[in-house]
């Protein structure tokens, strides 16, 4: 039986060689005939990768949107759901390291709160965390946030929660639907903490976010990012992955009835560079790094990367 | 030998002449730090050494010194702005951010010191250390611990020299000594344990450097192990201690080295003794015959 099923393996490998197509070492040179220009793509159409399939630069950004505008009423429920309720402790990590607000008195008036971007931050997860702890741990009634998202959706969800919250309708939060590659509504060197929490996976352009970033920061402003990782514990990432790739998706039907947003999300954080190509990516737009430049959360799941806009002395 | 070293090809050169070096120790060094153009071949291999290995535990005259800390110089910018702070603010992220603020940056550029206090409590560790160092070389130190003994520089021991060199290490500390505590108790976090014992150490090997203790045996162990004890000890008593020149801490420390000298004449004591005992049982027994 299984002499005759490697033998017939054999033949149809022989066969299909034999029958290859002739493939001309010279390129086409047909003239007459217009195979050959609609052949080519236009100039703009670059690819790049929508979680594992390749999709043309201008269609990622309406693939995402769709995404993200499909999950956002469900994307708390699903968060806790996912990450088995980690995402919680993340975050709160997340804004306890950088610890946002001033409990000392500002020196000018400039000075007073600091101004805080929240990158992709539609729900508001981050910026009422940095609110809350600004408020309550640094009593710094000044600081304020910008949340900045490129869904029109999740900024509707994050406007729905901040009714809840003290902050609502208040000079100290804001809503802007923006694209975080080109953001001319902000001046240079005016923001003095960018965050951006698992969002940049999502970007078509990561260094052109990075290098925005970089020019809206003060000198001595701080870019603080949060996203997916590569575990660096082979069992661990073992289970990781199982559960990304069998349980998410599933979950995602269930809950939210949409399978392949969540196939897209788990794809994509497998395509997110390492902990270490990102750093080199933050390096490349001219950030100083603190330390080792990024802090691994729960085995490097997911990791905090920070940069510093170094101060050009005169 | 140096003739010698011209005449061979480079490639083969290179090991044979560092381990020729490494013999004729001070001869080499002097000729190699004068007349450094003629010899920049056999020097490369020198030279790039303290960039392949920067964390070097051991002193060798025949390698640049090592920089006491490794930040970068944003970092020790907020870090020097940030120590003005510390007598009033103690050790804490207050000083940090008004460091970070004469320093010209903004209040979140905190960020750029990960292990937030610990970091600012390791930079006054590591810069003290090298002040001392610094007033070693100057030669003033020694000088002025001698004349305070009615003796000669030369004429000072090594003891002499390492009891000095700690009470000055300590008297820096004069100005922070009401948080100290504070420092104390954040560097006795478990996290923070590894990175304070070696910080330790590093004190206790460069005052015995310094003082010109040479010895490769078993004692490098226990004399590390004895001056850190001492300082650690010391520190602990200086927080407490209210006298202005730290005289009650200066008793401390006479006392613990008495008492390291107590112990060590204890233990060859105890050690001599077992050595008699030893023999006398072997010389017993081959009296009643036994083939020992």
């Amino acid at each position: 039986m299984s002499t005759m099923s490697t033998r017939s393996a054999w033949r149809a490998l022989h066969y299909s060689a034999k029958r290859r197509a002739f493939q001309p070492s010279t390129p086409y040179r047909c003239f007459s005939c217009a195979n050959r220009v609609q052949e080519q793509k236009p100039e703009n159409d670059r690819m790049t990768h929508f979680g594992f399939t390749n999709v043309p630069e201008a269609e990622k950004e309406i693939r995402v949107g769709a995404v993200f505008s499909s999950v956002a009423a469900s994307y708390d429920r699903m968060n806790d759901l996912m990450s088995l309720g980690i995402h919680r402790l993340w975050k709160d990590h997340f804004v306890r390291s950088l610890n946002p607000g001033s409990c000392l008195p500002a020196l000018t008036a400039d000075q007073r709160g600091w101004n805080i971007l929240d990158i992709a931050g539609g729900t508001g997860d981050i910026a009422f965390r940095m609110l809350d702890h600004a408020t309550n741990v640094n009593h710094d009634m000044e600081t304020r946030v910008t949340i900045s998202d490129i869904n029109a959706d999740m900024l509707a969800e994050g406007r729905k929660r901040s009714l809840d919250t003290p902050y609502y309708n208040t000079s100290r939060l804001d809503f802007v639907e923006a694209n975080a590659e080109h953001m001319p509504h902000i001046p240079d060197a005016s923001v003095d903490l960018y965050t951006v929490v698992f969002g940049i996976r999502n970007f078509t352009d990561k260094q052109a976010a990075l290098n925005e970033a970089y020019r809206v920061l003060k000198p001595g402003g701080v870019f603080a990012c949060m996203e997916f990782s590569k575990v660096d514990n082979p069992i661990l990432d073992g289970i990781y992955k199982r559960w990304n790739f069998g349980a998410i998706p599933l979950i995602g039907q269930v809950v939210a009835g949409d399978r392949d947003s969540y196939q897209y999300l788990v794809e994509s954080i497998e395509r997110f560079p390492s902990q270490e190509e990102f750093r080199g990516m933050i390096q490349k737009a001219g950030f100083m790094i603190p330390g080792q430049g990024f802090e691994n959360l729960t085995g490097g799941i997911a990791a905090i990367h920070k940069g510093i806009k170094p101060i050009v002395k005169a | 030998m140096s003739y010698l070293a011209r005449a061979l090809p480079k490639r083969v050169l290179a090991p044979s002449v560092a381990q020729s070096l490494r013999q004729t120790r001070g001869l080499s060094t002097t000729t190699l730090q004068t007349t450094p153009s003629t010899r920049t071949t056999q020097l490369t291999p020198r030279t790039n050494q303290p960039r392949q290995f920067r964390h070097r535990s051991y002193h060798s005259d025949l390698h640049a010194r090592l920089p006491d800390h490794s930040y970068t110089n944003s970092q020790t910018a907020i870090l020097t702005s940030a120590l003005a702070h510390v007598p009033t603010h103690g050790f804490s992220a207050t000083a940090l951010t008004l460091g970070a603020r004469d320093a010209g940056f903004l209040d979140v550029s905190v960020q750029l010191l990960p292990r937030g206090e610990f970091d600012l409590i390791l930079f006054w560790l590591a810069s003290r250390r090298g002040l001392l160092r610094g007033k070693v070389e100057e030669g003033g130190l020694f000088r002025r611990i001698a004349a305070e003994k009615g003796k000669d520089v030369h004429e000072l021991s090594v003891e002499e020299r390492v009891r000095g060199l700690l009470l000055e290490r300590l008297r820096m500390n004069a100005d922070v000594r009401d948080v100290w505590q504070d420092a104390l108790a954040q560097m006795s976090l478990l996290a923070n344990i590894p990175l304070s014992l070696t910080e330790l150490h590093a004190l206790a090997s460069d005052i015995l450097t310094l003082s010109g203790d040479d010895t490769v045996d078993a004692t490098w162990y226990t004399r590390r192990l004895a001056v850190s004890a001492i300082y650690a000890s010391a520190e602990v008593v200086m927080t407490r201690d209210p006298t202005p020149d730290l005289v009650e801490t200066a008793a401390f420390v006479e006392r613990r080295f008495d008492d390291r000298k107590a112990l060590a004449d204890k233990i060859t004591g105890i050690g001599q003794c077992a050595g008699f005992g030893w023999n006398t049982a072997i010389g017993l027994g081959r009296s009643w015959g036994l083939k020992i």
